[in-house]
């Protein structure tokens, strides 16, 4: 993606456009949130999220309403502007009415010649048939993504599920890490460094993170600890305040970080069976349909091994699937005498006058 | 269920609601009775009774909690299930609908707000929640459901929505999950459904006691599809021209085909009504006086609107003769097959418009433009309701590129009229009323 001006996004062009000269990879533009990131890998295909890319919507408002949230106007917009020239394709996972539309405005009527590729998962309570139609739409997606690029080698695939397991693995490790205080990063630096693996391929990915949980554990964080909750850490500005305010960020319940890539260790070892484990073992999520009291529960779980004093909500604004948990996820936490704090955020819009009193505020109250 | 509450039931269904709705009948026939009016052909006659039918309904419903099991249920859930098993259905949309048209959108939709619910989720689901808060509802009251029945073949928002209602009532919640078709729908994703049927069977005899009776499982099948194809033969006759009804009117008549869907008194309903439209063709009586242009309305009502636009189109000789919204009780209907009850019920539920890619909805919007002979479009932007509504601004570009047909795109909502401008509305359709009289 040709995105010139920004740092971040210069640094995954740069290794986008390295993958695809010295390792021949091919690469797909995934919008969130759930998808089978070891299957793309073992056809040598390197996923590149799309979340947040840094722009001005312009175009996409002649296509979308104002009421629409910014995850799915940027990512259009980064489609608009012709900065996705670097892409072989597009995945679109099913994750809420808003993604699924925008997947069929690509598809159907924007006459982009890059194929669109489509993934639905299955939606909770969970039941026997969930998992068996999980796994066939894994063996149907396989089937179709081979007919551009080329046959599924099986040994690959194992491979790269192990590979994926190995990185869930040492992604909670940092998690618990975190959540002790002995990680040593502040909040900036620790979602800058996680939200790498959007672009970096694991090969890549591991020893970065690695390298971090080989350093000597730090002194245990003196900061007053929170828990923060939404679909993705943005603007950043709320991370710098927080890590200002000396408040860490113990753990989270972000649908781009923990909620996607933490998951129950597979118990199978077959690999689409392995895969599917690992869906079903993820944590509770509004956009797989999870009973709010699990998602409840899991947040307090959260709060209570990292002995955090409060919650913090980022909203996307206009993103229903948040929107209908936050209520009861507030009443529930405030039953169990946690500090809540519901905000509106822009993607990439920094923070209002009015954001920083509240965060302060916030802070006065858990301090 | 109580024996008490089952025979309170019995004697409601048997003479009290006769007796309320003969009450209500005198008083609402006595209340109609006005002089005719220039703009409209004679008002439909058989609207009383679906007044009476619909009075019944939420009427009867109190008195349903503990005497039947009750269910909450989406507008596109596969009701025949529920029915084989006798459940008491609410439909708290069509609820929805209702305190729309009576305009306590707002009013509803504060009460939810008040409890942290943000303005901007869907406002049906929001007056459901102020609802279920304040126990205020225009029916009088609504029977706690002992189970809740969603599908996301309309929207992912019923299962965000109803999770919030399972959780406070603590009662079970089925969803029945429809992959959404990107393509072409998949024998897994068939088979995918018709598990989740067998699924709830247990469940569904847990709740009311009951055992699947297949041969009334049928018998529902049957029912419910014999109305959806009468319903599509109601909206069939718009084809005529002059239009013996108007799109207005048929957001109305929609009730029974939603809520009361595989009841015989669904089905009795649409033949009445379809035999007076036949008997309007045959008089050649149009639903507008003057019909010069005849439109449709993409997306659902604007409810507190439908009055008000229905007089201020006809002063215009404009008549909305189809909409993408009242079609989809009629679309599938098709593959309804009470021989193979679940595959058919998948394929029928699970391939509705709103489940379907936009080049699906082009397609038929095209279709509907050549059948209805229509001259323009008018796209509600519905501010509630992002599947209808994402994609809209490309499906009037194209349809005008394809058929070069007018349109014109309101920003408001179903319910929430806070989320309507009358101003920018007004500016917005004297350009469109000017494009279509500039085409003709
Ligand atoms: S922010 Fe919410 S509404 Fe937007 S794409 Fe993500 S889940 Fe969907
Ligand atoms: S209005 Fe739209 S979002 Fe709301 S329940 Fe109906 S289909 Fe779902």
């Amino acid at each position: 993606m040709i995105m010139n001006g920004h740092p971040e996004a210069r640094a995954r062009r740069d290794y986008i456009l390295e993958q695809k000269r010295g390792f021949g990879r091919r690469v797909i533009g995934v919008f969130p949130a759930y998808y089978p990131r070891e299957l793309l890998l073992s056809m040598n295909i390197l996923p590149v999220e799309i979340w947040d890319p840094p722009l001005e919507s312009s175009h996409a408002n002649a296509h979308l309403q104002s009421y629409i949230c910014s995850v799915v106007k940027q990512g259009l917009e980064l489609i608009l502007q012709g900065k996705c020239r670097d892409l072989d394709a597009f995945l679109f996972p099913h994750t809420c009415d808003s993604i699924q539309n925008l997947a069929s405005i690509v598809n159907d009527y924007l006459g982009i010649e890059k194929p669109c590729y489509f993934f639905y998962h299955p939606k909770a309570p969970y039941k026997e048939s969930s998992r068996w139609y999980y796994i066939k739409q894994l063996e149907d997606l396989a089937l179709r993504l081979e007919k551009q690029f080329g046959p599924l080698n099986h040994h690959e695939f194992k491979k790269k599920v192990e590979q994926g397991e190995d990185l869930r693995r040492t992604i909670g490790e940092l998690y618990r890490r975190r959540a002790e205080g002995t990680l040593g990063l502040s909040n900036v630096e620790f979602y800058r460094i996680l939200r790498q693996v959007e672009y970096l391929h694991p090969d890549d990915f591991l020893p970065v993170l690695t390298a971090i949980l080989k350093r000597p554990p730090d002194r245990k964080s003196k900061g007053l600890a929170v828990i923060v909750s939404g679909i993705l850490p943005n603007p950043p500005e709320v991370l710098e305040h927080l890590d200002r305010l000396g408040i860490n960020v113990a753990d989270d319940d972000f649908l781009s970080c923990s909620r996607r890539l933490l998951a129950r260790p597979a118990i199978s070892t077959v690999p689409f069976e392995a895969m599917a484990d690992s869906y079903f073992g993820m944590q509770p999520c509004c956009t797989k349909g999870s009973a709010i009291e699990d998602r409840l529960k899991s947040i307090l779980d959260k709060a209570k091994s990292s002995s955090a004093k409060g919650v913090i909500f980022q909203m996307v604004k206009f993103c229903e699937p948040e929107l209908f948990d936050v209520p009861i996820l507030v009443e529930g936490l405030k039953a169990e005498g946690l500090a809540t704090l519901v905000i509106d955020t822009e993607l990439n819009q920094g923070m209002s006058g009015q954001l920083v009193t509240r965060l302060e505020a916030f802070a006065e109250m858990i301090g | 269920m109580s024996l008490a509450r089952k025979l309170r039931y019995g004697f409601m269904k048997d003479v009290g609601a006769p007796l309320v709705m003969g009450l209500a009948g005198v008083k609402s026939r006595s209340k109609n009775i006005r002089k005719p009016d220039p703009l409209f052909g004679p008002p439909l006659k058989c609207a009383e009774r679906l007044k009476e039918i619909m009075t019944r309904h939420y009427f009867l419903s109190r008195y349903a909690e503990g005497a039947k099991p009750v269910a909450w249920v989406t507008s596109g859930a596969p009701v025949e299930l529920l029915r084989a098993f006798d459940f008491y259905t609410i439909y708290p949309e069509n609820h929805g609908a209702l305190c729309g048209a009576q305009k306590l959108g707002p009013e509803l939709c504060a009460v939810a707000e008040e409890k942290g619910y943000h303005q901007d989720l869907c406002s049906y689901a929001r007056i459901d929640l102020g609802v279920c808060f304040s126990g205020k509802t225009p029916v009088g009251r609504l029977p706690k459901p002992d189970l809740l029945f969603a599908s996301n073949n309309i929207c992912q928002t019923v299962m965000y929505w109803y999770r919030v209602l399972s959780h406070k009532w603590k009662i079970p919640l089925l969803v029945f999950d429809t992959p959404f078709n990107f393509g072409q729908i998949s024998r897994s994703e068939i088979n995918y459904m018709v598990m989740q049927f067998e699924e709830m069977i247990p469940v569904l005899e847990r709740i009311s006691g009951k055992r699947l009776d297949q041969k009334a499982f049928e018998n529902v099948m049957r029912l419910g599809k014999e109305s959806a194809m009468a319903w599509g033969e109601i909206l069939a006759a718009m084809k005529t021209v002059p239009s013996p009804m108007t799109i207005f009117d048929a957001f109305v008549h929609l009730a029974p085909i939603v809520s009361l869907r595989g009841l015989p008194v669904t089905l009795d309903y649409y033949n009445i009504l379809l035999s007076e439209l036949k008997d309007r063709i045959s008089k050649g009586i149009g639903a507008i006086i003057n019909e010069r242009k005849r439109l449709m309305w993409d997306n659902i009502a604007i409810w507190y609107k439908v009055r008000d636009f229905s007089r201020l189109f006809a002063e215009k000789g404009m008549n909305f003769v189809a909409a993408t919204y009242t079609n989809a009780w009629a679309e599938t209907i098709s593959y309804m097959d009470e021989t193979r009850p679940m595959e058919s019920l998948a394929k029928a539920y699970s391939l509705v418009i709103l489940n379907n890619n936009l080049d699906h909805r082009l397609n038929l919007m095209e279709r509907l433009i050549d059948e209805y002979h229509v001259d323009g479009l008018v796209i509600h932007s519905a501010r509630s309701c992002k599947p209808y509504s994402v994609g809209q601004y490309d499906l009037k570009r194209l349809l005008m590129e394809r058929k070069g047909i007018p349109s014109v795109v309101i920003e408001a909502d179903i319910t929430d009229y806070r989320a309507y401008s009358e101003e920018q509305t007004r500016t917005r359709l004297e350009a469109f009323f000017e494009a279509l009289e500039g085409g003709s």
